[in-house]
């Protein structure tokens, strides 16, 4: 294949990641330079940094239950767009099978939500 | 942009596969939209009817050999028996899994995410009626089983694999007692079965590599021509062969095995040594004769070594045993290193005797299973084998009906397992197998000591302080059992009919 | 055969090779880094430093569609879904060192070098008079990538495809039974009950004073002051530990320089 589609992709990179090089360099060599502590404080407004929570910044499980979630419903999206591209081709029958397959996953999300799944209490 | 067809579609054949995924997401919207105490009632009629209607569209199919959904599927004899099989074996399995009279609440923990330990826990072990979820992920298993055993491509045997093994290793995780053993078993099964689906996958790539294709029939060409790197087929062959053979408990892929049959809930262990090892045989079965007989000569000697060690390691290590659930698995493995001889034979006998014993294995280790539920003292099921001892003195009746099990499993005549021993021995030896027959015959003595070991300690030691109590069985367990063990005894006595059926039934197409 | 060899044997256009090398290697970085990495978190980015570089090969390899979603769904969603598990367990858990069973380290770097020799070995040897294909035809046949895919994901394996809704339904089913706590009626209190306990003895009904804001010291984890000079235990949230600055902390800072 070739690449060459992608070439402006690269050129925007390489011009984003040469800006950024440039700017943090520069302001290494040209800017003033006075340094005191406050300067090398994590929050130089004066906001001292909080220490770690007991624990070690555990997060609860609800967050995984809607990671995974969000993985379901993704995995879903995934599929629906070879089939959006394709819609024409396809015809009847490619919309009756997307359509069993939405309903099909939206049973899950039936569930999820009738057992309380999607609350946050 | 040329317009696309859909293929031809024979949805009769399909049928048991539909309605039973059609059942499964009927489960899951009863457990979105019913209240809890009434789940259950609603859950086990629902199961039990949809099995029902997919084993009427079995039988009413019997005849059908075709292929189907763009050749992705092919119902033919070894799949349509296979699919009746797991039909049946679930019904039995299923109800198992519905009894709720030996223990209040079911044999399912009511919230699986509840700490261990915790006092929520602590009051739900009391009796909170059990997660009733457990009745739609075992109709998805079953479900995915049946594709399985159908597939007519890689491609869809990888995705019925997976669509069966996740909810296998969800159910491992919900017992209501033992929990920490419970979800160590089903995190064990989770991590090694996910490792032996991508060796799975690994192997479908490197004989898409070989072949060009993953329909069965343009691989058996591609074998056959012989053109195409060698390396690529027996790697690949041999990669999908370990993903198979973990889902059948053969060695060396055999370890999790006891972790995990003691640690499930018994009735799903009993689905699992079941509907599992029916399922990866069916498989096994396909893959070897449809895709790659033209690699026999190759694969033979490899996996015959396999069979050996299989049931050496299934006999020998199941004498040191002090657990019934683990003893069983280990019998269980030892079972796969038989029909693994049946598989080998590559003769038609050879699959109609591999479907002959799978039918008959799979109805005693769930009679087998059943009489483990009974056991129990006020702990939950008491398993280790010292508790056995005496039992033939306490209750002679369920002592004896698992006396009659254990023969069956050691191969005495008059039980399906001598029966099923002998078919799949004969059709090794008809293959020119004589050196995996020897192997069978040895181990088979070898694993009736374990058996016998039980037996005498049931009926010769007398019963102690510690001795359980066996429980009365409500009306499925009973139903379960009796089914169980008269088809251990019928498939004994009279094996003229359903030998004749698996014969009938023994033609791939391709 | 060396692979500089294999490299100059295969048909591949500059681009792709100046792809491919350097992103090649970074992969293999990627993959060595999660494994030796000490720190949970920095395996799971190493993790995705892999994915991304795999996405970027499918993209080369004209199959912008599997790279497009390995980025999606691999390096977006699962790679997250990782990060919240190791959150669970907490960043700062990290594997102990200590072996159960004797040798298993050595046997499993043995045996996992072993079976990459043999794999790689084997499949050079297979591979090495091949000529790749590539994706051209196929993508062309149906008007691209995208289509193509869905011209057998919609025909051919119409069944797997409908048959992967019920391993997606599994997985909430199984999410949901694995981690989540259902309230069952009356475990939840209900607004008359908090009102209750609100204003019951021994609860301090008004909302919780804020951390201290001194001259000094304005962490959140700076105790705020009573009227009575005592340091106010509840200004301060439960999870951190207090803390008392120390001296170098509070000594001028030098901003007047």
């Amino acid at each position: 294949m070739s690449l060459s589609a992608y070439v402006p992709i690269i050129a925007l990179f390489a011009l984003a990641a040469a800006f950024a090089l440039f700017s943090v360099g520069v302001s290494q060599i040209v800017g003033p330079k006075r340094y005191n502590r406050a300067k090398l404080e994590a929050y130089e407004c004066g906001i001292e940094p909080s220490p770690q929570p007991v624990g070690g910044g555990r997060f609860p499980i609800k967050f995984y239950l809607t990671a995974m979630l969000f993985i379901i419903f993704d995995i879903e999206i995934i599929f629906l767009y070879p089939w959006a591209v394709t819609f024409d081709a396809l015809g009847l029958f490619g919309f009756v099978e997307m359509i069993l397959f939405i309903t099909t996953v939206f049973i899950a999300y039936a569930y999820v939500w009738r057992r309380g799944g999607l609350e946050w209490d | 942009m040329n317009d696309l067809k859909l293929p031809a579609i024979d949805y009769a054949a399909l049928a048991p596969m539909l309605i039973l995924f059609g059942v499964a997401c009927l489960g899951v919207l009863v457990e979105a939209a019913v209240p809890r105490a009434r789940r259950g009632l609603v859950q086990v009629p629902l199961g039990l009817l949809g099995l029902v209607a997919a084993l009427v569209f079995v039988i009413a199919e019997a005849g059908t050999r075709k292929r189907t959904a763009g050749e992705a599927i092919a119902i033919d004899g070894p799949a349509l028996f296979l699919q009746g099989a797991i039909i049946v074996l679930g019904v039995v399995a299923l109800l198992l899994i519905a009894e709720r009279s030996l223990e209040p609440g079911g044999p399912f923990v009511a919230q699986p995410a509840r700490p261990v330990g915790s006092e929520a826990d602590r009051s739900q072990a009391a009796g909170e009626g059990g997660a009733t979820e457990a009745y739609p992920l075992v109709m998805f298993a079953l479900a995915g089983m049946l594709l399985f055993v159908a597939a007519n491509d890689l491609l869809t045997m990888f995705v019925a694999l997976e669509v069966f093994s996740l909810p296998l290793y969800l159910l491992c995780a919900l017992a209501r007692r033992r929990r920490l053993l419970s979800q160590e078993a089903a995190l064990k099964y989770f991590l090694l079965g996910a490792y032996a689906s991508a060796f799975f996958l690994f192997g479908i790539a490197l004989i898409y590599g070989y072949a060009g294709a993953i329909t069965f029939s343009r691989i058996h060409q591609a074998v056959t021509a012989g053109t195409g790197s060698g390396v690529l087929l027996f790697a690949g062959l041999a990669l999908l062969a370990i993903g198979l053979l973990f889902k059948a408990a053969a060695a060396p892929f055999h370890v999790w095995t006891p972790d995990v049959y003691q640690g499930a809930p018994t009735p799903i262990t009993s689905l699992m040594a079941a509907c599992t090892k029916t399922a990866a045989f069916g498989a096994l079965l396909r893959v070897l004769y449809v895709g790659f007989p033209g690699a026999t000569w190759d694969f033979r000697p490899i996996i015959g070594v396999i069979a050996i060690l299989t049931m050496l390691v299934g006999a020998v290590l199941a004498v040191t045993q002090t657990d019934m659930k683990r003893l069983l698995a280990y019998s269980s493995i030892a079972n796969a290193g038989y029909l693994l001889v049946g598989v080998l034979a590559m003769t038609p006998e050879g699959v109609s005797s591999t479907l002959f014993y799978l039918v008959a294995y799979g109805f005693t280790v769930i009679a087998a299973f059943a009489v483990v539920t009974l056991v129990r003292d006020a702990d939950g099921e008491a398993t280790h084998l010292s508790r056995w001892a005496g039992l033939g003195r306490r209750s002679p009746l369920f002592a004896g009906v698992f006396t009659f099990l254990l023969l069956a499993f050691a191969g005495i005549p008059l039980t399906s397992g001598f029966t099923s021993k002998f078919a799949v021995f004969g059709a090794a030896f008809g293959g020119g197998q004589v050196w995996l027959v020897v192997a069978g015959v040895v181990t088979s003595m070898l694993l009736a000591f374990p058996y016998l070991r039980v037996v005498v300690m049931m009926w010769l030691s007398e019963p102690g302080e510690s001795t359980p109590s066996v429980s009365v069985p409500g009306a499925f367990t009973s139903a379960a059992l009796v089914i169980g063990v008269l088809v251990t005894l019928l498939l004994g006595v009279l094996p003229g009919p359903l030998l004749d059926l698996t014969t009938r039934a023994g033609d791939f197409v391709r | 055969m060396t692979p500089a060899a294999v490299l100059a044997a295969t048909p591949m256009s500059t681009g792709e090779m100046w792809v491919f090398i350097p992103l090649g290697i970074l992969a293999l970085v990627g993959a060595l880094g999660m494994v030796a990495a000490r720190n949970a978190v920095h395996s799971a980015l190493f993790l995705v430093l892999t994915m991304l570089c795999l996405g970027v090969f499918y993209i080369v390899q004209s199959g912008p569609f599997l790279g497009v979603a390995q980025i999606i769904v691999y390096t977006g969603a699962i790679m997250m879904l990782f990060l919240f598990v190791l959150m669970l367990v907490g960043r700062d858990a990290s594997d102990s060192l200590i072996e159960t069973l004797r040798g298993q380290r050595v046997a499993a770097i043995l045996l996992g070098v072993g079976f990459a020799g043999l794999v790689c070995v084997g499949l050079g040897r297979a591979l090495a008079g091949t000529t790749a294909k590539g994706l051209a035809e196929a993508n062309s046949a149906h008007g691209g990538n995208v289509q193509g895919l869905a011209s057998l994901l919609f025909t051919r394996y119409v069944f797997a495809f409908e048959v992967t809704s019920a391993l997606l339904i599994t997985a909430a089913v199984g999410a949901m039974l694995l981690a989540h706590i259902e309230r069952r009626k009356g475990e939840r209190p209900t607004q008359p009950e908090q009102m209750r306990a609100r204003f019951a003895p021994g609860n301090y009904p008004a909302p919780k004073a804020g951390p201290g804001v001194y001259a000094t010291s304005d962490s959140v984890a700076t105790a705020g002051l009573l009227p009575d000079g005592t340091l106010a235990a509840r200004s301060i949230p439960e999870i951190l530990p207090p803390r008392e600055l120390t001296s170098s902390e509070t000594a001028p800072k030098g901003t007047d320089r």
